[in-house]
């Protein structure tokens, strides 16, 4: 019988999504180095972990694009390419970030400032508007751990933890066992807000079938009862007068109660002016009793990119370095608005895969242009990129620094090595940083 | 078969979760992104069988994906197809000057399809590029 | 007046960032140093006789016109800061286009991309076509926009148009707009705005209003469910003093905020006539 040496690493942190779980045990092959169980782990984070042992999709070596082909090149030669497309470009977009650490991430900064460029991350497609909303009217936050040991009334409002952050409900806000929720899932009251009866709806106490693109309308109707107006209207955004009247009694009555919100609210019409509107709500909601909010963030690393844009520059995302000086504006620096014009002319893709996020008009123009891809394994981004630098999967492959959804720094670790040729994010942009410089003749 | 006056809502699922994490190029992540989840009710006005491709078409593009019933719904007038270069197809790109692309809350309409292939990622991309 | 003649060589590729055209930094300057002056264009600075064949010279900021010929689609912040003299502007023009100005004219005869007028602390925004999005707005994270100044807008303007706009009755301050037809969230966090739209009028038009008159005189999409009907009134008082005469229906609002919701009698539930918003439809 052949015996199969494993090592365990216990307390590992899941680089998925912002619910960032510590907890997870990885089992690896000592010999093979690869992954061979993960325990505690959603089936996500399980297959992320999955997904870096050797296969088809990984790639080990740096490729340049060839008569449409890829063909794979030494380093050198694919980090001279890169540099060479960033420092011709005149209008140079650096895009990602969410998926690596926080040092990583830092010098993208530095990349981005040398380069007079634009600096964007992924919270610009998807939780730009919380960001805006706050910049605006404030938040008030705390810490999933708080969540977890007091909420008695939860709502998610736009957003589906059971699909998109799959551990949340069971180790903060719905069946965990709490300091002052001993008794779990029966000290607390969930509510979900949905256009559809999600997954999540169909477990909770109390479902809202909103309209899509109303929720304003509503929230703005919650307010305004929770000031005692009488309202005019019978029914707001699908839902009845009387049940908003009740939904109001609940919000009053609890004892401290916070909103979980997502997509639903940063996606649709009204954007950063329906999270304004919650923020607000919640405020007012401690005239009564106890009330926060949290932005469900999906990436486990977004808030960390936000975190260091804003270090390093004062601003979160949608940064413009061109005229010498960080300058921020969502709308006009902002990844999408400024593909949708084909206004960038070339960019360097990190950690992220905007070709099968960005809207199809925005895809066209990223195609149109060079386009450098730090990634892992393949995706329909690095597939067609000029060049692609292989990357070590953070979390996975090297150490780093990432911020869960609530802002909590946690250390992510390494528990195996990387395959053939990849290096770290942070190497490989230290080591573009060096080619660029030398190129611009610093 | 066609219906008219749907809302298109696009978002996370579980299984596109793990597609995409096991490789966004597989057929794994077609079969879990390249869908469109209907009402119950009204995926009896459609008149075809689950997993027929159906043309889903916006104000901002159209493309085929497979017919799937909601396990979310009652939701009538709502369809949902997961997020990613299918569903990135029909998606309003216009963030109204705030940054992000108003994914949820498109117009749509749905034709079943006699013939006409679902495109995996990479296929769909080529689109792009010579357009 | 003494006219300063521009005319755009060729539509840039890339945004042009033209806040150094104002009649403050042309003024006492002859043709050749108006040529050098410089601006970014991209990463790369530029210098404006680069981009535009240019004319004219002028000693007096009160007697300046600055009229600039082209699709300036791409030309940005044009008049940003300025604090007198006129720009005549004939074509489209892009962003940010008399962005803080303090004083003087600046005409579009073209549409206006987003953030036109934003900040306006004085003078006169007229554009004869469209604007975007953030019309009088206020920049990120600031809580005080517009602050006195009128825009005029014969189109439409998008959303969010004059949001955290700041007028005063006491420090005589009266920011002030008026257009054809306006977008979603019209006078978001208003302040004390005067906003009259001759036409139609789409959702949220007065969220979180504060103090301040909306007018509109065509339809409005939906009304907030946070605004109460007070009646029908024959002719309106704006903050400024000015009348409009027309059968509209007068609502209170945004009732949702604190400060205006202060303003009902706790007793008998009446809306007090003072400095609370008002939202007129016409009937």
């Amino acid at each position: 019988m052949v015996e199969r040496k494993i090592k365990t690493v216990y307390d590992v942190v899941c680089p998925f999504c912002g619910t960032l779980c510590d907890d997870l045990e990885v089992d690896i092959d000592i010999k093979e180095d690869s992954v061979i169980e993960v325990r505690n782990g959603c089936q996500i984070g399980t297959k992320k972990f999955f997904s870096s042992n050797p296969s088809g999709h990984r790639y080990l070596k740096p490729r340049i694009k060839a008569n449409g082909e890829h063909k794979e090149v030494s380093w050198d030669e694919a980090l001279d390419a890169a540099a060479d497309i960033l420092v011709k470009a005149k209008r140079p977009l650096l895009y990602g970030f969410s998926s690596t650490e926080c040092e990583a991430q830092s010098k993208g900064v530095e990349l981005a400032e040398i380069l007079g460029a634009i600096l964007d991350n992924t919270a610009s497609v998807c939780h730009g508007p919380s960001l805006l909303a706050i910049q605006d009217v404030g938040a008030p936050l705390s810490t999933l751990g708080e969540y977890k040991n007091r909420a008695d009334l939860v709502i998610f409002w736009g957003s589906n933890p059971v699909h998109a952050h799959p551990r949340h409900l069971g180790r903060y806000s719905e069946f965990v066992r709490g300091y002052f929720r001993k008794d779990g899932r029966n000290d607390r009251f969930i509510i979900v807000v949905d256009p559809r009866n999600t997954h999540t709806a169909q477990i909770a106490d109390l479902y809202i079938q909103v309209k899509p693109n109303e929720d304003y309308e509503l929230i703005n109707a919650i307010r305004a009862t929770l000031r005692g107006v009488e309202l005019d209207a019978k029914e707001v955004s699908g839902v009845s007068i009387e049940k908003i009247r009740e939904l109001v009694d609940m919000l009053k009555l609890c004892n401290f109660g916070v909103i979980f919100f997502g997509m639903g609210l940063t996606q649709t019409l009204a954007h950063h002016r329906n999270i304004d509107a919650a923020i607000c709500l919640t405020r007012e909601l401690n005239d009564h009793t106890k009330f926060l909010l949290e932005p469900m963030r999906g990436h486990y690393n977004v808030t960390g990119a936000n975190q260091v844009f804003t270090w390093n520059t004062g601003y979160a995302y949608s940064i413009d370095f061109s005229r010498g000086y960080p300058r921020y504006n969502p709308g006009e620096f902002s990844s999408v608005d400024l593909l949708i014009k084909d206004e960038v002319d070339s960019s360097l893709i990190v950690a992220s895969d905007p070709a099968s996020n960005f809207p199809a008009a925005a895809v066209k123009n990223l195609f149109k242009h060079p386009l450098i891809s730090i990634e892992p394994h393949e995706t329909p981004t690095s597939a067609f990129a000029d060049v692609v630098l292989p990357a070590a999967f953070a979390g996975i492959e090297c150490e780093g620094t990432a911020y869960r959804m609530d802002k909590v720094p946690l250390r992510l670790r390494k528990v195996k090595d990387a395959p053939g040729e990849c290096l770290s994010d942070k190497e490989i942009l230290e080591k573009l940083i060096y080619k660029v410089k030398e190129k611009l003749g610093e | 078969m066609s219906l008219n006056n749907l809302i298109l809502l696009t978002g996370r699922t579980i299984n596109q979760g793990v597609a995409l994490e096991g490789g966004k190029t597989t057929k794994e992540n077609v079969r879990a992104a390249a869908i469109c989840a209907f009402d119950k009710d009204d995926f009896k006005k459609l008149d075809c069988l689950v997993g027929t491709p159906v043309k889903v078409i916006t104000d901002h593009g159209e493309v085929v994906v497979y017919s799937t019933i909601s396990e979310e719904g009652p939701h009538p007038g709502i369809i949902f197809i997961p997020m990613g270069p299918w569903a990135n197809q029909l998606v309003n790109p216009d963030s109204q000057a705030c940054g992000t692309p108003t994914y949820k809350g498109m117009k749509a309409k749905v034709e079943v399809m006699r013939s006409g292939r679902v495109l995996d990622a990479l296929e769909l991309m080529k689109q792009l590029r010579v357009a | 007046m003494v006219e300063i003649k521009l005319k755009l060589k060729k539509k840039p590729e890339l945004p042009l960032e033209a806040d150094i055209i104002t009649p403050d930094n042309f003024v006492g300057k002859n043709v050749a140093d108006i040529k050098k002056l410089e601006l970014y264009y991209g990463k790369e600075v530029v210098k404006l006789g680069n981009f535009f064949d240019i004319s004219g010279k002028s000693t007096d900021i009160n007697d300046t016109k600055i009229i600039i010929d082209g699709d300036l689609s791409n030309v940005k912040r044009i008049g940003e800061n300025m604090s007198g003299g006129e720009i005549i502007i004939n074509g489209n023009v892009g962003m940010h286009v008399g962005s803080q100005m303090k004083g003087g004219k600046i005409t579009v005869n073209g549409n206006a991309d987003d953030w036109a007028g934003a900040m306006l602390q004085g003078g006169e925004l007229e554009i004869n076509g469209d604007a975007g999005h953030y019309v009088g707005a206020a920049y990120r994270g600031f809580w005080q926009g517009m602050k006195n100044g009128t825009i005029k807008v014969k189109g439409k303007v998008g959303n969010e148009t004059l949001a955290w706009v700041n007028g005063s009755k006491p420090g005589k301050r009266f920011p002030k707009l008026i257009c054809g037809s306006a977008g979603a969230f019209l006078g978001i966090h208003s302040h004390g705005g005067i906003i009259i739209v001759e036409g139609d009028c789409d959702r949220c038009a007065g969220a979180d209003q504060v103090r301040g008159a909306i007018v509109v005189k065509g339809k409005v999409t939906k009304i907030l469910p946070s605004y109460k009907k007070i009646g029908e009134v024959g002719e309106i008082e704006l903050p400024n003093g000015e009348k409009l005469t027309g059968k509209f229906i007068e609502y209170s609002g945004d009732h949702s905020v604190d400060k205006n919701h202060s303003k009902i009698d706790k007793k008998t539930g009446e809306i007090s006539k003072s400095s609370n918003g008002r939202l007129y439809i016409a009937a």
